[in-house]
């Protein structure tokens, strides 16, 4: 049963009339007080009223693509309204009929409206003209509806009389319309009757085409709904719904899916199977009546008036099931279970879930298991089902149906909760039980609380939902391990980390920890539909109207605007993946620059602030108030051009330069005196000084002088303090000054003598004293009675730190790095410090290279697993399954220890590596000697120790046991006990990559280095496990190019030795350069030996042969300064071919190189050779060691590598 | 159904630890703790009439013990104890700091054969403790059939600690099909324990079965759960990534887990990161870190198996003869 969803109810007087608007959330509502209400049923609000007709208004239609409204009352006229919302107005009126209208219609295409009467007439009018173009007579009583075909030019109409008709219009296209008024009878014969459908016992109310099909459906007083099937030449009864037990009002086709839905005066909306007529679902009212019933023209959306309003409903959800993993989105539409790839938008179904619950009824939640590749699906039809199905493995032809293996339950809701388990909640009984992947009951849990739904929880937990609070359970322990209140949490969201949860309600988001220890709580207005977490930790969801984002602390704002609601599922960078609500992926491109600027401030990640501030044009009012809010002025600072905010700003933030520049800019007063404030605050008395004297603060620069101990500035002052004529300022700058004189004449000439007087007597000034008492007229004994004061103590303070040369030492505070990048403007073009999303696309790109690389060496392997055969097996393995027969019998029954892994690595592979890894060196080292001829084993010894080291690991599960010995096995996805090999730990790839380290010392002539690493190289190469024949050729052609390195260098070596010790053999010199050039080396290495050869050849004055070395050189194209030089000695060879010094070398015969004595082997010669490298060696150091490798007997017999496996 | 305090206490036991295997003290003492069961070493006690008292006094006592730290048990638990699981607790720790004498393995048969008699006053919650105990002391000195019997193995006693433990003895003989089924044996009464979900995750490892993807899954989930951290943890889902072949993650696991003890690396991360390193392609590195893990740990089986191998190479090398190198006679 699927669940009617109310999205909004209006109150009002009854509603005879409902219309939705083709594209906006707009709802007309003729009602029977005769208004015309206009809503938005998504925002619930009442956008305008149309007031004009008298009388109820039973008909209302909007236009299908022009902002038009029409309108027909009970006042017989037709009004046509303008739609848009500056000038919602009356454009017409359409007078006419002769009785109530019933019903209007524009019609899609052409300029017509289509009403009907109660004067048994419908009309068509044409809207441009604004004149009746038709009369469609015929019906015998009211006509209650007529409608156009959606497509056709036919009309279908429903009258008392108990009839549906249907027109044919199709002459009125064709002709132009008679546009003279009152012409009845010329445009009658335009339309004639096509079908008269009886079949109804009482009036019928409503009749309505399918949209596509040759259907009608008709609804009656008779309490039934009648479905009507038309061909071209009649048309047919085909059957009849019944179950309303009172009048059917109206019955329309549901726009996407094969339903019927009414409505009747039984007070009953219903949904009834188009295909078996059998009632689906009924939604009851309690009181009041149904009249009137609308459908959405596109979307899943209905609206029904009744007596006292209206609803706005839905038949199902449309929120699709989906679960996210990784970037790939597993989801249901149209029952179907697809997975979406993000990047690279493959959209493919997966599996049929079509059996799976009511028809009629979407799944309601999808989880999806990546290790068992299974999805877990709910469906709220038949009380709640579950089914758990793996998906198949791959997806060619018909699609597997979900009922085919996939297992069912009874439940809620069902969710993983492990890799082999999941939850199920059985709302009734309140019981969650764990199940694992069979379906089979592991664990029974009674919830602590009314739970409604259940959700992930993170490891061994379960978050329930109950209708005030959400609860983080653990399942192991069965207890409560944190409670959150909440409103009812219908969705949750894990962060990819899973460090956070974001619980949406149907109006609240709570930001939680993984532990609910910590929780931000955000409201909206507006309905949340779903979220998603960015890379960077922010939380960004929708509402209805908008995709919004939300700071880990709670800060939230709005990306964007919607038009219609959207599912997210995934935010990368700035790309916004989400399904619509016809579970369609989709993406939006958003600017996360706003929020990412914002997360930034947070983590005081000032580099991405920096970056964000350069690249983006990041202003406006909301973002400075944002700043100065959070604490950050000196980065609104920057954004600011208004001088009076950026001088607040400035102080704020305490950058005084910034301040003292904007100060000067306003100059005012005001501003002068908030900067000295601020300058005084930070000691720098500069700017405080320079600040008073902008704001003529006399007073207080005097005192700032004399706290600084600025003399001369002090003394400035006294003369300005003169020149304004103020003896109070005089007097404080006298004081200050320590300047007695200067003091007396001010109390001298404001008249105070007495004062001046005492000043100057006990300043020890007597004459001055003296000459006061004679202005005064006194004589020195008229003032004896005058306590003797003595000497004045009072002295200027003496300056111990001259502070009016410094500035006060500011402590560099954190607004330094802004001050750099910012104020100075050094805004360096840098790189992006932090990529939301796509910082880590170089290392994915490096992950995704090196899983190939995995899986191309695990798809080898397998593919030689097939013909593996016990052929190369060797004894030892035989032997020690004796042993293990032996042993079995000492132990009890039950305790017999089984094969170790080992030994069947052993068993398995043929390659010396594979047995050193397994622990079994003396088969190994039987294995190299029979295989490569190696009988020195002491270099080896390393290589063998950390073999076996790599192969084995261990790790103790429980406590106080020993632990336990595991095997790292070459194809871990090889559980096969007998098929088992251990890892390669001496791989070709790698001993290539040191190969090549090699060959970049001989580049940089580290000769014995470059000696020891070849031999290195040669030693691994015996470990190494090929299988396959392209890596036994490329494990061959490395043993070869490896020796013919060593050899090389070996010569050189050897050359740079007789040249030292033995300075006058020139000829062997000559003869090892010669040979140098012989091995088979790679151009670049090749160059230089035939370089120095040149050099030395050369300098022995054998400019024949060093010009045929030359010669050679030209061939590999060395670069234009080696040309010339080569060019040189060619040219040297011409002129003088001859050779001073005869050395063994013949270069015209093919040699090879003995690698022991470093002299040729000509052609034809008899030869020993290595048993493992192939080189080759003089006949008599047949049995010695091989001085290359040293490692193998020269000329011993062996079988060489063995075949890949 | 165990109090969340017990519970508390059990899973950090069995998930939380980093611990020690060898026989010799010194290597214990060289172990201690760095996080790892320090939770648990350091939990209070509670009340002597709390019936958590036993359960937690026991649990701490076998942590220590799995510390090296037998001396703390003998403070621990009074001497003159009557309770069946501490004694045989104590009799373990005895064991373990003097391995050699027969004398503590006898006295802990005494105390197993106790535990059988009818009038005996223990739950058989205690009576379990005492077989695993004694199961454990036995498995480490070699005596397996006797353990498993100990442990009840293939019976049907309902003890799963017990059969933990028989999972890891079975697998330790490379008897893995025996173990799955002990496994299996507890699976419908075990309630989907955290140690039933252990002993899978173990099992896989030595089986490799699915590419190790349930041992992966298991301590990758666990890594996720809130009420629990442990280098422990990391390490085993290091040592799981490298049987998968994934060794630069496994390296990273390793490397977290390493600080997350504050840069003091227990034997078992160090003996896997060894493994680690020689698969990589700096060698170099696998020489430094074993030669640390070597000479501080030469006790861990690793090192002793190696060693045992170097001078098996050393004895076979004399085997074979090698000739004289060749030697260019004249130019």
């Amino acid at each position: 049963m699927s669940v009617m969803l109310t999205k909004f109810e209006s109150k009002s007087n009854r509603v005879k009339g409902l219309a939705f608007h083709p594209t906006q959330p707009l709802l007309a509502a003729s009602l029977h007080n005769g208004s015309v209400q206009l809503w938005n049923y998504r925002m619930g609000v009442l956008v305008d009223r149309f007031e004009e007709h008298e009388g109820p208004v039973r008909a209302v239609a909007i236009h299908p693509s022009r902002p038009l409204l029409v309108t027909g009352g009970d006042d017989y006229k037709i009004k046509v309204w303008d739609l848009r919302p500056q000038n919602r107005k009356c454009l017409f009126t359409l007078h006419g009929h002769l009785d109530y209208v019933r019903t209007v219609q524009f019609h899609h295409e052409m300029p017509w409206i289509i009403s009907c009467s109660d004067d048994q007439t419908i009309r068509i009018w044409n809207s441009t003209s604004r004149n009746c173009i038709a009369i469609l007579t015929g019906h015998s009583h009211y006509v209650m509806s007529a409608l156009f075909h959606a497509k056709e030019d036919l009309v279908v109409s429903a009258s008392m009389d108990q009839t549906v008709r249907v027109w044919d219009i199709s002459g009125l296209r064709k002709s132009t319309p008679n546009s003279a008024p009152n012409t009845f009878d010329t445009f009658d014969n335009f339309s004639t009757v096509k079908y008269v459908l009886e079949g109804h016992d009482r009036g019928v109310n409503y009749a309505v085409f399918h949209p596509t099909l040759p259907l009608i459906i008709s609804a009656a007083d008779d309490r039934q709904i009648k479905l009507w099937r038309m061909s071209d030449l009649k048309a047919w009864e085909v059957d009849a719904c019944r179950g309303h037990f009172n009048n059917v009002s109206s019955a329309v086709f549901h726009p996407k899916h094969e339903l019927i839905v009414s409505c009747g005066e039984d007070k009953t909306v219903r949904v009834w199977d188009l295909a078996k007529r059998s009632a689906v679902q009924t939604f009851r009212r309690e009181h009041d009546r149904f009249w009137v019933l609308a459908s959405h023209p596109d979307l899943n959306l209905f609206a029904a008036g009744h007596d006292n309003g209206l609803i706005v409903f839905k038949l199902e959800r449309e929120r699709p099931a989906f679960a996210l993993q990784g970037d790939t989105v597993y989801y249901v539409r149209d029952k179907y279970v697809r997975s979406y790839d993000i990047n690279t938008g493959s959209d493919i179904g997966l599996l049929s879930v079509r059996k799976f619950g009511s028809p009629y009824v979407p799944p309601r939640t999808l989880s999806y298991n990546p290790a068992e590749r299974a999805v877990l699906l709910t469906i709220s039809s038949d009380n709640g089902l579950y089914e758990l199905t793996n998906l198949p493995k791959d997806i060619s032809g018909e699609l597997k149906d979900s009922s085919l293996d996939g297992k069912r339950g009874t439940g809620h809701s069902a969710i993983f909760v492990a890799r082999n388990r999941f939850a199920v909640l059985n709302k009734t009984t309140q019981r969650i039980e764990v199940c694992d992947v069979s379906g089979a009951v592991v664990r029974g849990i009674t919830p602590p609380v009314q739970t409604n739904e259940i959700f992930y929880g993170g490891t061994a937990s379960l978050i329930l939902s109950s209708t005030t609070s959400v609860v983080l359970y653990d399942i192991q322990q069965q207890k409560t391990i944190a409670e959150l209140n909440t409103p009812p949490v219908k969705y949750i969201v894990w962060s990819q980390d899973g460090s956070q949860v974001a619980l949406l309600s149907k109006h609240t988001i709570t930001i939680a920890n993984k532990t609910f220890s910590q929780s931000t709580l955000i409201h909206e207005t507006i309905r949340i539909k779903s979220g998603a977490w960015d890379d960077s930790g922010v939380f960004i969801y929708s509402t209805l109207n908008h995709v919004k984002y939300c700071l880990p602390q709670g800060d939230h704002g709005v990306i964007c605007t919607l038009d219609n609601p959207v599912y997210l599922t995934r935010v990368k960078g700035k790309v916004v993946h989400c399904l619509d609500r016809s579970a369609r992926p989709r993406t939006i491109t958003i600017d996360p620059t706003e929020y990412r600027f914002k997360l930034a401030l947070i983590q005081n990640n000032y580099d991405e602030v920096l970056y964000l501030i350069r690249t983006s044009n990041l202003l406006g009012q909301s973002i400075i108030a944002y700043l100065q809010q959070k604490g950050f002025p000196e980065i609104a600072l920057h954004f600011v051009e208004d001088k009076n905010t950026r001088f607040d700003l400035a102080i704020e933030c305490g950058n005084l330069d910034v301040a003292l520049e904007t100060a000067k800019a306003i100059d005012r007063t005001e501003c002068w005196n908030r900067l000295a404030q601020q300058a005084l605050k930070q000691g720098n008395h500069k700017i405080v000084e320079k600040a008073y004297q902008q704001a003529k603060n006399f007073d207080r620069l005097s005192f700032l002088y004399l706290a600084t101990g600025s003399t001369d500035k002090l003394a400035k002052m006294q003369k300005i303090a003169e020149a304004r004529g103020d003896p109070m300022s005089r007097f404080h700058n006298a004081l200050y000054a320590g300047d007695v004189r200067s003091r007396i004449s001010v109390l001298r000439e404001v008249g105070l003598h007495p004062l001046a007087y005492l000043t100057a007597k006990t300043n020890g000034l007597e004459d001055i004293a003296l000459e006061i008492l004679e202005a005064a007229g006194l004589t020195e004994s008229d003032v004896d009675d005058i306590p003797d004061f003595g000497r004045a103590t009072f002295k200027t303070p003496l300056i111990v730190t001259p502070t009016a040369n410094l500035v006060w030492p500011t402590v560099p505070g954190g607004e330094s790095f802004f001050d750099k990048a910012l104020v100075n403007g050094n805004l360096e073009t840098g790189i992006e410090p932090h990529a939301n999303g796509d910082a880590g696309a170089a290392s994915v790109a490096l992950d995704d290279w090196a899983k190939d690389e995995e899986q191309d060496l695990a798809a080898d392997e397998d593919g030689w697993d097939l013909d593996a055969s016990a052929d190369t097996r060797p004894d030892e393995g035989d032997v020690s399954e004796d042993a293990d027969v032996e042993e079995t019998e000492e132990l009890g029954p039950g305790a017999a220890p089984g094969v170790d892994e080992t030994e069947v690595w052993t068993r398995n592979s043929p390659f010396a590596g594979d047995h050193i890894s397994a622990g079994s060196f003396e088969t190994a080292m039987q294995l190299l000697n029979r295989q490569f001829g190696v009988v020195n084993f002491a270099p080896l010894k390393p290589l063998f120790v950390s073999t076996f080291r790599s192969s084995h690991t261990y790790l103790s599960p429980l406590a106080s046991l020993p632990p336990l010995q595991l095997h790292l096995r070459r194809d871990p996805s090889e559980s096969s006990l007998s098929r088992a090999l251990p890892t390669a730990v001496q791989n070709l790839r790698q001993i290539r990559a040191d190969l090549s380290e090699g060959l970049r010392a001989v580049s940089g002539a580290k000769l014995p280095e470059a000696q020891a690493m070849f031999r290195s190289v040669l030693q691994s190469l015996l470990f190494v496990s090929v299988s396959s024949d392209e890596e036994a050729k490329e494990w061959r052609s490395t043993v070869t190019s490896t020796r013919e390195y060593l050899l090389g260098v070996s010569i050189e070596l050897e050359r740079r030795r007789v040249a030292q010790e033995e300075p006058d053999n020139v000829a062997r010199g000559l003869e090892l350069a010669a040979y140098f050039t012989h091995c088979q080396l790679q151009s670049p290495h090749l160059q230089i030996a035939l370089r120095s050869a040149i050099q030395a050849f050369t300098k022995a004055g054998n400019a024949g042969t060093a010009a045929r070395f030359a010669r050679k050189l030209l061939d590999l194209n060395p670069d234009p300064r080696i040309v010339s030089l080569a060019r040189q000695r060619i040219a040297a060879g011409d002129r003088n071919p001859r050779d001073a010094v005869e050395i063994s070398y013949d270069e015209f015969t093919e040699f090879e190189i003995c690698a022991a004595s470093y002299t040729p082997i000509y052609k034809g010669s008899p030869t020993v050779r290595c048993p493992f490298t192939d080189a080759a060696f003089l006949p008599e150091f047949k049995g010695t060691l091989d001085p290359l490798t040293r490692l193998t007997e020269i000329g011993a017999v062996a079988s060489g590598l063995p075949a890949p496996r | 159904m165990d109090s969340t305090d017990l519970y508390n206490l059990k899973q950090h036991f069995f998930l939380g630890m980093a611990h020690s295997h060898d026989r010799t003290l010194p290597f214990f003492t060289r172990l201690l703790p760095q996080g790892a069961y320090k939770s648990l070493v350091e939990q209070k006690l509670p009340q002597q009439s709390s019936e958590d008292y036993i359960p937690i006094l026991f649990y701490k006592a076998r942590a220590h013990i799995a510390l090296g730290d037998t001396q703390a048990v003998a403070s621990l638990i009074p001497t003159d104890t009557e309770n069946f699981a501490l004694k045989a607790v104590t009799v373990f720790a005895k064991y373990i700091s003097a391995p050699a004498g027969d004398a503590a393995l006898e006295e802990l048969r005494d105390l197993c054969i106790e535990i059988e008699g009818d009038d005996v006053e223990a739950t058989e919650r205690e009576k379990g403790w005492v077989r695993v105990v004694a199961g454990t002391a036995f498995a480490r000195a070699g005596e397996i059939e006797e353990a498993l019997e100990t442990l009840g193995a293939e019976s049907t006693t309902e003890n799963l600690e017990a059969v933990a433990i028989a999972v890891q003895i079975y697998l330790s003989i490379h008897r893995p099909d025996l173990a799955r089924k002990e496994f299996e044996r507890a699976k419908p009464w075990a309630e989907d324990d955290l140690l039933l979900q252990l002993m899978e995750s173990t099992i896989g490892l030595v089986t490799g079965k699915d590419g190790y993807s349930d041992s992966q899954s298991f301590y990758t989930e666990q890594l996720a759960n809130p009420s629990l951290s442990s280098p422990h943890l990391l390490t085993a889902r290091g040592v799981t990534r490298l049987l998968r072949g994934e060794v630069q993650e496994a390296k990273s696991d390793l490397e977290e887990a390493v600080l997350q003890q504050d840069g003091h690396d227990d034997a078992e991360t160090l003996a896997a990161s060894v493994v680690a390193a020689g698969l990589g392609p700096k060698k170099g590195d696998a020489d430094e870190l074993w030669s640390r893990l070597a000479s501080a740990y030469p006790e861990h089986p690793l090192v002793s198996t190696v060693y045992a191998k170097a001078s098996e190479f050393d004895d076979l090398v004399v085997k074979f003869r090698v000739p004289p190198l060749a030697i260019p006679t004249a130019a």
